[in-house]
């Protein structure tokens, strides 16, 4: 694992969505570079993420998983536009009551619900719900 | 930028070193175990040699499109293997390999026309071939998770190929408004293709609107029947120089202009997957182009899914925004229709031959160029055609504007 995911990866280890930020420029990053694609600078940090996006498109994954996924199927796939103006793929929780990701509709808000710190290690990846409107 | 003078990116028709395809060659595409990968590359190459007038001696340059089901085969390659499988150890200057997954074919294009066009070389054979139908498909499955999915970012959500295509399926439908049967139509309106195509994987069984949406939900809105099968392929052609084509050749085909649009790497940072990089390509080609999208008489554009075609014809103004999928299910992409589209069959139904289907899609276009192809599937009079080329998570958007040349027209 390269170090520049390791902030990204602690941040959901404890429930927060980090993103990665240029301390020269203030350019937001994500997935997380080894300098800044806006200026060049190789002062990179991360700032705390709201939580709140937008969902451009999504899928549910019902065969065919890769390796070592299997056990987990049906699973909800995203990619998140985040207010930051930065974008991510990311899982998207059931729902509760059985109507598994009805709820969710391409351009709806969502909003980040991260796992538990167990889960993060197995699937380092960002999960998010439906935003209540 | 507006209003500034733009040089245009093309070579002159009239260029003795004019780049030009003047032969292609192709295999049956399926399950053939029986097959080899060398033995194929081997066939292929023979039969692009013989369209092409040419004698194996001609050949200078090898230029080696991957295959993905090994990478011990794909190493053979890189090394040479080709030179001496087809007796050119010595004579043969250059050989190589170029990688740009779907898209590879157009970029070998662009390299050969490079080659030739700057003396570098004067008859570039380009082939492929792929031994995916007869793989473990879920190795192959794996392999494709673990390559060119982002593997610290993306590979721990879960994400695979056939979720990629839901994902730009989805986006499209949503943007366009078209229903699940208008997407159906447009594998309908593909299979209709291949069934002229004795090179296709299903050039023996029709397919249905009903049939794909009673099929096995996949990736949602993805079903079965809309998802391509992987096929054992290989598929082959030759550039060489307009100065040698008129020597043995009363016709030709040519580039008049090419565009393209990196637009990710990552399917997550693509901020418009109803679009994708298309629009941006085509802009880019029609700007050096003599001719544009009214003009074409048939387009092939990569379909490992419907959207990823509908969303290209679109882009490519052959079709009004919003409208592609209807257009398929209209029947105008069809055999006989107004503007046929993908006239092999596609990767969806000649067969997914890995980095071979886009090469499949551009040698089709030649083929037609050069009016090569089986009747009824030979578009009559077929003058300009439009190819589109997609390669990774759709990552880049290639357009190549062919149209074929007739040696008394250059006077």
């Amino acid at each position: 694992m390269s170090a520049i995911v390791e902030g990204f990866r602690e941040g959901l280890k404890q429930g927060e969505l980090r993103i990665q930020t240029c301390n020269a420029c203030g350019t937001h990053i994500l997935y997380p570079r080894h300098r800044c694609i806006s200026c060049g600078s190789d002062d990179l940090g991360w700032t705390v993420a709201s939580g709140r996006g937008v969902l451009h498109t999504f899928t549910v994954v019902r065969a065919v998983p890769p390796e070592g996924f299997e056990d987990e199927l049906p699973y909800g796939l995203g990619v998140v536009k985040l207010e930051e103006g930065v974008q991510l793929m990311a899982r998207l929780w059931p729902a509760t009551d059985g109507s598994g990701w009805d709820g969710y509709a391409c351009n709806a808000p969502v909003v980040f619900s991260p796992s538990d710190a167990a889960s993060v290690d197995k699937r380092p990846v960002a999960w998010f719900a439906p935003a209540a409107v | 930028m507006a209003g500034d003078f733009v040089p245009k990116m093309t070579t002159d028709k009239r260029s003795p070193n004019d780049p030009v395809f003047i032969g292609v060659g192709e295999l049956p595409s399926g399950r053939y175990p029986n097959r080899t990968f060398i033995g194929d590359l081997t066939e292929v190459a023979h039969l692009a040699i013989q369209d092409s007038g040419l004698s194996r001696s001609d050949i200078d340059t090898i230029l080696l499109i991957p295959c993905l089901h090994s990478f011990a085969d794909q190493a053979d390659l890189i090394f040479s293997r080709m030179v001496e499988e087809l007796g050119l150890s010595k004579s043969a200057k250059s050989s190589f390999m170029a990688h740009s997954g779907g898209s590879t074919s157009d970029n070998a294009v662009r390299i050969a026309s490079g080659l030739i066009a700057g003396g570098h070389a004067r008859n570039v054979l380009v082939l492929q071939a792929e031994r995916w139908g007869s793989a473990d498909l879920s190795k192959m499955v794996t392999m494709l998770t673990l390559n060119g999915i982002p593997q610290e970012w993306e590979q721990p959500s879960g994400i695979t190929f056939n979720a990629i295509g839901a994902l730009i399926t989805r986006a499209y439908m949503e943007a366009s408004g078209s229903t699940p049967a208008e997407m159906a139509s447009v594998c309908v309106a593909l299979r209709q293709w291949s069934r002229l195509n004795p090179n296709a994987m299903y050039r023996d069984r029709d397919l249905t609107i009903d049939e794909i949406l009673a099929s096995k939900m996949i990736c949602d809105p993805l079903r079965a029947k809309e998802c391509p099968m992987l096929a054992d392929g290989a598929a082959a052609f030759v550039m060489t120089s307009a100065e040698n084509a008129r020597r043995n050749h009363d016709s030709w085909v040519r580039v008049n202009a090419s565009g393209g649009c990196v637009s990710h790497y990552s399917l997550g940072q693509e901020t418009d997957a109803a679009t994708l990089g298309w629009k941006i390509a085509a802009d880019r080609a029609y700007t050096h182009a003599d001719w544009g999208p009214q003009d074409a008489d048939f387009a092939q554009i990569y379909d490992s899914y419907a959207a990823i075609t509908t969303i290209g014809a679109e882009g490519l103004g052959l079709v009004p925004p919003g409208e592609a999928a209807r257009f398929f299910h209209a029947g105008h992409a069809s055999p006989g229709g107004k503007l046929p589209m993908n006239t092999n069959g596609g990767l969806l139904s000649a067969g997914h031959t890995g980095v071979g289907g886009g090469l499949a899609l551009l040698v089709e276009g030649i083929r037609q160029l050069l009016h090569r192809a089986e009747t009824p599937r030979q578009i009559e009079g077929a003058r300009r055609g439009i190819i589109g080329g997609s390669g990774g998570s759709y990552m880049d958007a290639q357009v190549l504007l062919l149209e074929r040349i007739e040696k008394g027209e250059l006077q």
